[in-house]
């Protein structure tokens, strides 16, 4: 990470004109405020029909100004940071302030966080004909893979954020946060049929996450399974045991229980789990956590956007609901420390509470013996979306591949349907878990208000039952 | 709105590309203001306020091609930032068949930005005040009368009110385009929003939320209570669903919800999907694919009307056209560089106002309106969708499956709620199932679909 004067230089500000901001925002009455700078350089490279043929950067710049009068918020936004525009924003979030309402006091948490993500050669330092022959290599690896690929895509794009965050109660913290994702997809003929596959990979890495080994691993994840693919059929609809394979699963995860467990729904009343803290949710011995402390992980920040260390969060502990996942906002009207998962997508948006890699911690089965045990049912392992309606605790997630399991064996291979449950019910019905927690490194972003990066993961685990899309 | 000077800057961004060595070069200035106010069980709980302003520069050299963008617009930064952008893409593998459009096609008649009539005056005088009042006449949370117990009751139904969220936005969005061969074109739009999320609680601890909006680019349209009235009344309407076999039911899709179905549709005749293999409308055009009878129209100029726009991100000039007429694909979506990659006619980037026509299978739509509850009693038995719950298209088959909830309706009417369901199939399979389709579109939504019945479609519950 840098020095702090690094970020003061970078947003050309000092700290006297920080206090004043602060001063300037609170000018009404709030109880808190806060000033989140950020500049980010976005790079990306195409590789379509064989070429490198499109590309190009971006940069986003400029300070996010919040007020907090009770749980109320205003806020506003400069795209540049001379004082006159910024004085100007801190009066316009001030405004939440006026007139009555509680107020609630904010206390410092601030520690030093640990580096969670080293970076030995920045992005910001090479030039795009560095990554040209890292995608001609992708490519070709894909295509020497298999006979029936007949188009690759594949795209590596990278991001820095330069963050300084300084608050009311004059904690500044300052991180500088990488980020690499790489997409490949194939596009595969047979027999006049046509069929594509995916995979991607991305970490808050530098330069130095493009590897030969990370070609090989792309290359053997987007054909493995085309086979099945093409032989694949829709199952007949409707209840039955579902096994979620060990990684992407945990998409299930972050729709059924994730989302509910934000605490800025169960504050105001509106989640299925809002009057379940310190209740036994799912069967005894399972913990689920919320951590944003995995190196390099997606889902990782060494502070989140509210100047908060990052922790790991034990959400379910041995079958309890033991702690929702907190912004400052929820945390002070908890009376609880907040969790270090206020986050935003950038300085355009105020933080609330969001997951960040979010997994089920191993249990004891083994995965074969899991598989085994199903009479009838479904084994899932790729996914692409997933959704849940809040209160109703209603979540689906959409599955691109996964096999039939007739008496304890995996048989037809089955595509494209999607899986319908609920929360509650389905962290009842968890029956089995696996002792092989894999945390899923794809370009997992979820879309609650703002985008923001995440990551999920998940041991083999068996529910009972959940209602599996088909035909009739 | 975007100044003179700001449109100055942005035709200086095509002289300093082509003075380092640009051979051509699009840019697009936006700038746009955005004010929000939430109200959280009738007080005030967010106000936000925002101005953003951006540059995207389109960069052809030597043959090759990158896109870039910066909100940093001070002058010297922009010269530095496209003269780096130009080095980059002198990197970039040759690619002949990145162009700007034929000039011959560009749009002409879109000078002031003000020409589609959807910028209203009246947003100069909204101050933070009138939004604050605005966003408090929304809210319904005081006038619902609880009895001690914190139930209220309203037709038979007794539920708690566990919150109301509402909230009032307007913006005003300012696009001027430019390119190097003399385009020129603007375009400006205000936009007023209300919305309103309730979640309310029955006597059983269940909880249902539900919610309704308003968007017009006039004032005069926003109708603050009913808006939480709807609201309201759409989660008190799904109280005590129950379970639904699996089976094969006729399917209505409210109007709220329809635009689910047509999307894939519509990314299937893009061309650069069809290009890549990722499309199951690839070699479709003249083709009839879709019911005779069913017409899927662009109507992207209709004055007043939300999202018209008269140039797209090319500044190729749009046009009303049919893009599947009586059942027959007439249109992909092909952009200049799709054009010269696949030897095909242009035509525009991408839909603007897609707009379904009236249909009713085996008869001809002579004149009036088909309404929701007409499709409903036509049908007889079914499953009214009144929502979509997750789910996906496979781009390169059009094998959907989705999460629905909804209502079962018997002899046209509404029986009961029911959620937690799944209907499966293929989309072109759906879509020749095709039974009717209403002229009840929202006018304030930029896709005018109506309420849509299908026959048979696969429910797993």
């Amino acid at each position: 990470m840098n020095g702090t004067q690094y970020y003061l230089d970078t947003f050309k500000v000092g700290r006297e004109q920080l206090r004043q901001l602060t001063a300037t925002a609170l000018a009404h009455g709030g109880d808190y405020s806060d000033l989140y700078f950020e500049y980010t350089t976005y790079f990306n490279l195409l590789l379509k029909d064989g070429v490198v043929s499109s590309g190009g950067f971006h940069t986003d710049y400029g300070v996010g100004i919040r007020v907090l009068k009770g749980e109320k918020t205003g806020y506003a936004y400069s795209e540049n940071t001379e004082m006159a525009d910024m004085l100007k924003a801190a009066q316009a979030a001030s405004a939440i302030a006026r007139g009555t309402g509680n107020g609630r006091a904010y206390q410092a948490v601030t520690d030093r966080a640990a580096d969670l993500y080293p970076v030995t050669k920045c992005w910001r330092e090479s030039s795009a004909e560095a990554f040209l022959p890292f995608l001609k290599a992708v490519e070709k690896a894909v295509f020497g893979k298999d006979g029936r690929v007949v188009k690759v895509i594949a795209r590596l794009s990278n991001s820095v954020s330069d963050v300084m965050m300084y608050n009311s109660l004059d904690e500044l913290t300052c991180d500088t946060r990488p980020m690499g994702s790489i997409t490949v997809t194939a596009v595969f003929s047979q027999n006049g049929m046509t069929e594509n596959m995916s995979a991607s990979r991305s970490f808050r890495m530098g330069v130095e996450m493009i590897t030969p080994e990370l070609i090989d691993e792309l290359a053997e994840q987007v054909t493995a399974g085309i086979d099945a693919r093409f032989e694949a059929q829709r199952p007949k609809g409707g209840q039955m045991s579902v096994v979620m394979g060990a990684g992407a699963s945990g998409i299930l995860l972050h729709e059924a229980m994730g989302h509910a467990f934000e605490a800025d729904f169960n504050r105001k009343g509106q989640s299925i789990f809002a009057d379940k803290l310190g209740r036994k949710v799912c069967p005894e011995g399972i913990n689920v956590v919320d951590d944003g402390t995995v190196s390099f992980n997606r889902g990782s920040g060494n502070y989140d956007d509210e100047g908060v260390s990052a922790e790991k969060t034990y959400m379910i502990t041995d079958g309890v609901l033991t702690s929702y996942i907190h912004d400052r906002v929820s945390a002070s009207w908890y009376g609880v420390a907040p969790t270090g998962n206020g986050r935003r997508e950038n300085f355009r948006y105020n933080p609330i509470p969001r997951m960040r890699a979010t997994y089920m911690e191993s249990g004891n089965a083994a995965p074969e013996d899991i598989i085994a045990s199903v009479k009838h049912g479904i084994y899932v392992d790729e996914f692409s979306n997933g959704q849940v309606k809040i209160g109703e605790g209603d979540f689906t997630f959409f599955v691109k591949s996964g096999y039939m399991i007739e008496n304890g064996r995996l048989t037809m291979p089955v595509k494209d349907i999607n899986i319908i449950g609920n929360g509650p019910q389905a962290l009842a019905d968890i029956i089995a878990v696996g002792n092989d927690l894999k945390i899923d490194n794809g370009t997992w972003t979820c879309g609650k208000e703002q985008s923001v990066p995440v990551s999920c993961g998940m041991p083999t685990t068996l529910i009972s039952s959940l209602v599996v899309g088909g035909n009739q | 709105m975007i100044t003179p000077s700001e449109i100055q800057a942005a035709r200086r961004c095509i002289t300093i590309a082509l003075e380092n060595g640009a051979s051509a070069s699009r840019v697009c200035l936006t700038k746009s203001v955005n004010d929000t106010c939430t109200m959280l069980n009738s007080e005030l709980d967010k106000v936000t306020h925002s101005a953003d302003r951006s540059v995207y520069i389109y960069l052809y050299v030597d043959g090759r091609y990158g896109t870039f963008s910066t909100n940093r617009l001070e002058e010297a930064e922009l010269e530095a930032f496209i003269i780096k952008a130009i080095g980059m893409v002198r990197m970039l593998g040759e690619d002949l068949c990145r162009t700007l459009p034929d000039p011959s096609r560009t749009a002409t008649d879109a000078k002031s930005g003000l020409e589609l009539g959807l910028y209203d005056a009246a947003y100069e005088g909204t101050d933070a005040d009138a939004r604050l009042h605005t966003a408090e006449s929304l809210s319904i949370y005081g006038s619902l009368a609880a009895g001690e117990d914190g139930f209220i009751e309203t037709d038979g139904r007794r539920f708690r009110l566990i919150s109301e969220e509402c909230e009032y936005a307007d913006s005003i969005d300012d696009i001027y385009t430019v390119d190097s061969q003399g385009f020129e074109g603007r375009h400006t739009e205000t936009s007023f929003n209300c919305f309103t999320e309730m979640t309310i609680e029955d006597t059983e601890g269940n909880k249902y939320s539900s919610f309704w909006w308003e968007a017009s680019p006039f004032i005069k349209d926003i109708h603050g209570q009913e808006c939480s009235r709807t609201a309201l009344q759409k989660a008190i309407s799904q109280i005590g669903p129950k379970n639904r076999r699996s089976g094969l039911y006729r399917m209505v899709v409210d109007t709220a919800v329809a635009s689910k179905l047509i999307s894939p549709i519509l990314s299937a005749l893009n061309a650069s999907s069809i290009q890549q293999k990722m499309s199951f409308l690839e070699d479709s055009i003249g083709k009839r694919m879709f019911p005779e009878g069913f017409t899927l129209m662009d109507y992207a100029r209709t004055p007043g009307r939300t999202g018209a726009r008269l140039f797209d991100t090319e500044g190729v000039a749009t046009k009303d056209a049919p893009i599947i007429e009586n059942g027959i694909v007439r249109q992909y979506f092909v952009n200049t560089y799709m054009a010269n990659k696949m030897h095909i006619a242009p035509t525009v980037e991408d839909i603007t106002r897609p707009c379904v026509l009236p249909y009713l299978r085996d008869e001809a739509i002579h004149s009036g309106s088909i309404s929701r509850q007409d499709i409903l009693r036509r049908c007889g038995n079914g499953i009214l969708v009144t929502g979509f719950n997750g789910g996906n298209c496979n781009p390169t088959t059009g094998d959907f499956s989705f999460g629905v909830e909804g209502f079962a309706f018997r002899r046209g009417r509404i029986t009961h709620p029911v959620r937690e369901m799944l209907i499966t199939g293929n989309l072109l399979t759906l879509w020749n199932s095709l039974l009717a389709a209403a002229t009840d579109a929202r006018p304030s939504t930029r896709w005018q679909i109506p309420t849509l019945a299908f026959d048979a479609v696969s429910f797993s519950a």
